[in-house]
């Protein structure tokens, strides 16, 4: 049974996750390890509008019968936790964030805030984007470095130690974007304010 | 290699020799420096035959690899023996100056062993080591050898016990740069128990830094970040670490009179507050550090260092007494006789208690300011009701028939935060290798501060994942050796980024996790083939049973054993609380195995 | 009238360590108090919520939430982003 305070918390950032657009009504997940187990969001739930019986516990290391109604990316949260310090992971379809890894192998911010707080989200591939091992390895080894990675053309994956820590990171990276895009459209020559920036991209 | 000096200093104290040799660099990589390094070596050195107080016990002291580097805190150090007073492993580490000057010695690790004939201090400069007979300087107090033996900050570092590391005290701590101290768990009595009266390093080598570059991005970088966090930037600098006192108290988790309440109503006469409006004379800071959380305090009878809001809190709720400048006074005094004030301030709490309910004849009692230095100097030197107090709470409490009056986990005694209060804290407390320490994964971050996020202080339910992290973090960063307050402006993938960049050799924030993790199952594995158990993860009766009768945690006992069950499946362990091979495994530890 | 206990730099900007003030929500005792010591509001607010790190008790639990009820003999203790060890 789930700590009534969990539950809240994942309602309150699955809520603010949809008003802020970055999930579709069923799309994105959200997960926190609890020891040797997993609370994930069930199948087809609405990740903006979460009711208790919407989160599913199960074990982190192999399957039990909560995995038959756990969420179909399961297999993803599971290696990020068993390859990385992740307490929590939110995984979401931030739009501009997720247009710019259409062709981009690197976000590298020009705003303050996301310069300040991530520096660099790389950015990784997979053919089949969706609940493979290959895909599940391939955005956990990213993660082992970087808190928040982009997975191309599918969304964004965050790790933090609680659900919204790793939403901030979420959010921050939109933003970032969204500021990104909208200098495209001014399109003036970019004035650097930043000292030492052309190191981001080592980060 | 760049970063670690790749050197060993091995001194046998029985013959007054040495021989240096290059340190090992495949356990470098695996266990980096400091708390780690030194771990690993003394797993290899010293075996449950071993009495801490015997010639066959070691003090390895160490660095890490970016110390002296001049990266923001890079003046740690760490001593890792087996601990006197818990028989657990034990590490300490201190900041100051000795640190760096002991990495410009030249060596990543300094081993000694055995015990001399007669009291020697060492001297270490530019590569010259000399043994001088320390006869006249036996007995001396820490302010004035430090003197004596020439102190100066940037060139020349002193590094000695005092009387009560003499006397073989199980509470004495050995000091570094007059008052910085390794303090916890009594390294100061396996040094006095080896004749050793100080070590003195000169030296001057400089670390390489594999890319120079990025090292200074990383580097501007974390400057910015420090400046920008408040906690860094204004409240450490303005208040020091008391500024605690308020917020611990408000919140119903300042332990009081022995942990017998959680709230003092004298806190905020022992604040930071009141302590920089006060006795402040200005804040100071360890070499290669922007924060200056040091405090120099002055009373009408002494100047000098401190006090810390552990300190403070010790001699303060702790003993229930609200005079300032005698708590000031009472941590200048255990810094000169080289004493742990933590452990010393809640060894007199408990003889406090004991006192008042008559299970011991003395005068001592809550409140009594007064009674601090005479009893602080009777332990020193074992006199009167000192030669009780000298060895502990637990000891104590033992001999008076109430060993359950010993606010300690694995007999070291507990800092101020009550876990009636935290429940984070109190799993922490019981399951810390070295005994109930804060510093092992402090959950003051999480649990009160909201750092990086505010969670539930009540919460039980999945609590173990964060003691588990914060546990493996901090593991982490005591082996490469840094100083924690980086971390509350810093997150630690910076440091796996500096680490990666001093040294040349790739570690993601994942593997410096992973380094940590190690740390921490190779110390558990020394402490069961010690001999500790499941049972030994646990706490006072006080704090399982009685819950506070007021305040904000009024009703709760710390929930042990949920946490503790969840704890243990979560550290990959069995259910009693064993390392299991798959885990070891996965931690490059299997092969330690062969010798359990 | 509910109190405010304030710590470390805000006492200073303030001028005092303590004041009693109105508002029936944690929000809106906040409200009246930057409103009176207007050299707090930068510290403690920003865009109508609280600063990152700003911590605040009421009756000693933490409170994320302004809309919190609070009672004639509350106490409302606010503390600076701070941190020890």
């Amino acid at each position: 049974m789930v700590d009534k305070r969990i539950y809240e918390m994942f309602r309150e950032i699955g809520r603010d996750l949809y008003s802020a657009n970055m999930i579709s009504s069923h799309g994105g997940n959200m997960s926190i390890r609890l020891g040797d187990r997993v609370v994930i969001k069930r199948r087809g739930a609405m990740l903006g509008n979460l009711k208790e019986h919407d989160l599913i516990e199960t074990r982190l290391d192999k399957n039990d019968s909560g995995v038959a109604l756990a969420s179909t990316e399961l297999l993803v949260h599971r290696t990020v936790y068993m390859n990385t310090p992740a307490l929590a992971i939110v995984h979401c379809h931030p739009r501009t964030a997720i247009a710019f890894s259409l062709s981009r192998d690197e976000l590298v911010p020009i705003d303050n805030e996301a310069s300040y707080l991530l520096k660099k989200i790389p950015v990784v591939t997979e053919e089949f984007a969706s609940g493979t091992p290959e895909m599940a390895k391939k955005v956990a080894n990213a993660l082992k470095n970087y808190k928040i990675i982009m997975l191309r053309g599918h969304g964004s994956f965050a790790t933090g130690q609680t659900l919204d820590e790793a939403f901030h990171w979420s959010s921050t990276l939109e933003e970032s974007c969204q500021i990104e895009l909208a200098a495209k459209l001014i399109n003036e020559p970019f004035i650097e304010y930043r000292k030492m920036s052309e190191s981001y991209n080592k980060f | 290699m760049a970063g670690w000096s790749e050197k060993v200093l091995d001194i046998d104290l029985n013959t007054q020799t040495y021989k240096t040799y290059p340190l090992d660099m495949e356990m470098a990589r695996l266990f980096v420096g400091g708390r780690g390094l030194g771990a690993r070596l003394l797993w290899d050195m010293v075996g449950p035959e071993v009495d801490p107080l015997s010639p066959e016990n070691v003090l390895i002291f160490t660095n890490g690899p970016l110390t002296g580097t001049g990266y923001q805190t890079s003046n740690r150090f760490s001593v890792s023996t087996k601990s006197p007073l818990t028989g657990t492993v034990l590490d300490a580490n201190s900041g100051g100056f000795w640190g760096m000057q002991f990495k410009k010695a030249g060596y990543d690790v300094m081993i000694i062993r055995g015990k001399s004939e007669k009291p020697v201090w060492i001297e270490i400069k530019y590569g010259v080591i000399t043994f001088h007979d320390a006869s006249e300087l036996w007995g001396m107090r820490v302010f004035d050898l430090t003197k004596k033996l020439e102190q100066n900050n940037n060139k020349r570092n002193v590094l000695c016990i005092g009387p009560a590391g003499e006397n073989l005290s199980r509470i004495a701590s050995i000091m570094n740069d007059r008052e910085r101290a390794l303090a916890r768990g009594g390294p100061g009595a396996v040094m006095g128990s080896k004749n050793l009266k100080a070590i003195v390093v000169e030296g001057k080598d400089r670390p390489v830094i594999h890319d120079p570059e990025r090292f200074k991005f990383l580097l501007y970088e974390t400057r910015k970040l420090l400046a920008a966090s408040p906690l860094t930037s204004q409240a450490l600098p303005e208040f020091g670490t008391v500024v605690l006192m308020n917020i611990m108290n408000n919140i119903g988790a300042l332990a009081t009179r022995n942990h017998q309440q959680t709230q003092f109503e004298g806190a905020e006469a022992i604040s930071g507050e009141e302590l920089t409006e006060k006795y402040l004379v200005k804040n100071a800071s360890c070499w290669a550090c922007p924060i200056g959380c040091t405090r120099m305090s002055k009373t009408g009878k002494v100047e000098g260092e401190g006090p810390e809001f552990e300190s403070t809190w010790a001699f303060g709720a702790q003993c229930g007494i609200d005079d300032l400048p005698a708590i000031i006074e009472a941590n200048s005094l255990c810094n000169d006789l080289g004493l742990d004030t933590i452990s010393v301030g809640s060894t007199i709490a408990c003889a406090m208690e004991l006192s008042e309910k008559g299970y011991m004849d003395s005068d001592l009692r809550f409140g009594r300011s007064d009674q601090l230095a005479p009893t602080i100097e009777a332990i020193a030197y074992r006199r009167d009701v000192g030669s009780d107090l000298a060895d502990g709470s637990l000891r104590l409490a033992t001999k008076y028939g109430h060993s359950e009056l010993s606010m300690s986990a694995k007999g070291l005694e507990f800092p101020a935060y009550d876990p009636r209060g935290m429940q984070g804290q109190g799993l922490l407390y019981a399951t810390s290798n070295r005994g109930g320490c804060h510093m092992r994964g402090n959950m003051v971050g999480p649990e009160v501060l909201g750092l990086p996020k505010m969670i539930d202080r009540f919460q039980v339910q999945g609590k173990s994942s964060f003691v588990i992290l914060h546990q493996n973090v901090s593991a982490a960063i005591d082996s490469l050796v840094l100083c924690k307050f980086t971390n509350m402006g810093v997150a630690d993938e910076y440091f796996a980024r500096v680490l990666s960049t001093v040294t040349g050799i790739q570690y993601d924030t994942g593997e410096l996790t992973r380094v940590g993790e190690r740390v921490w199952n190779l110390e558990r594995l020394y402490n069961l083939r010690e001999g500790f158990s499941r049972t030994d993860d646990t706490l006072p009766p006080r704090l399982l049973n009685e819950a506070p009768t007021d305040g904000p945690s009024q009703g709760w006992v710390v929930q042990l054993e949920p946490m503790l069950k969840e704890y243990y499946r979560g550290r990959g362990w069995d259910e009693n609380g064993v390392p299991r091979p798959q885990k070891l495994e996965e931690l490059k530890l299997a092969d330690l195995l062969v010798r359990n | 009238m509910p109190t405010v206990k304030l710590y470390a730099n805000l006492r200073k900007l303030a001028g005092t360590k303590e004041l009693s003030t109105t508002g029936a929500t944690v929000g809106a005792v906040l409200n009246e108090l930057v409103k009176w010591n207007p050299a707090l509001r930068d510290v403690v607010l920003e865009n109508g919520g609280l600063r990152p790190h700003i911590v605040i008790t009421l009756n000693g639990h933490n409170i994320t939430d302004l809309g919190t009820p609070v009672m004639e003999q509350d106490i409302i203790a606010i503390f600076p982003p701070i941190a020890g060890g």
